[in-house]
């Protein structure tokens, strides 16, 4: 297996992975990403912790 | 091995993601005391709830300086006892139990919310705020009337509950 990565790693690295940039794919997944935290923190802080009566035993 | 920049990111991002919804389930332990509902309760015979020292005469007592315990039976078609009143700004423990089917008990609105089963005890304690009325319902299919099963909280001041209680004696 460790061979076979190499083997793999250096014809990779003779393509030029580096120029392989999608930059469109990384913005989308950023907003993704901040919609999640968003999403969470509104869920949890604000909605679930912010209603009455908490069970607390 | 090569990993692309952009891959690195990302398992950055996943790996703090996963650090951030364990921090906020921790702080939410740590700080407001968030607790699950256990099993701690002893299992006891829904057939006799008759003679249960708890269940007989389903109630609301005093158990400590502003603690309080709610002891109710939910029932094919409702709560009782109906409806369950409590003071205002204290700690109300519900202890909750079935004599036919599996109910459940939610406060509506509220994060007070637990499965009824008959057999068990649900143990769920709250800290109750202003004086406000409740709707308290069934969330577990239970029957023909399950769309009819609800009951009330209702959280009174405290001169309010005990000329309550002091009246309930009488009757």
């Amino acid at each position: 297996m460790g061979q076979n990565q190499a083997a793999h790693a250096s014809s990779d690295d003779v393509s030029g992975e580096e120029e392989f940039d999608p930059i469109g794919t990384l913005t989308l997944i950023g907003i993704y990403f901040v919609i999640l935290l968003l999403s969470w923190v509104y869920i949890y802080y604000i909605e679930f912790l912010g209603r009455d009566l908490v069970v607390v035993g | 091995m090569h990993i692309h920049a952009y891959e690195k990111l990302w398992l950055a991002a996943s790996l703090l993601l996963i650090l951030l919804l364990i921090g906020s389930v921790t702080y939410g332990a740590v700080g407001p005391g968030v607790a699950m509902i256990s099993d701690s309760e002893q299992p006891i015979d829904s057939q006799g709830l008759d003679e249960d020292d708890r269940f007989s005469e389903p109630r609301v007592e005093q158990v400590g300086e502003n603690e309080y315990a709610a002891y109710v039976v939910a029932y094919q078609f409702g709560f009782n006892p109906d409806p369950i009143v409590v003071p205002a700004n204290s700690t109300v423990t519900f202890y909750v139990t079935s004599r036919d089917v599996t109910h459940g008990f939610e406060v509506v609105g509220t994060n007070a919310n637990t499965m009824v089963i008959p057999g068990e005890v649900s143990e769920l304690t709250v800290e109750v705020g202003e004086p406000q009325e409740y709707g308290l319902l069934c969330n577990e299919y239970c029957g023909a009337g399950h769309h009819v099963m609800e009951g009330k909280v209702n959280v009174v001041s405290q001169e309010a509950f005990e000329a309550r209680n002091d009246g309930g004696d009488d009757a």
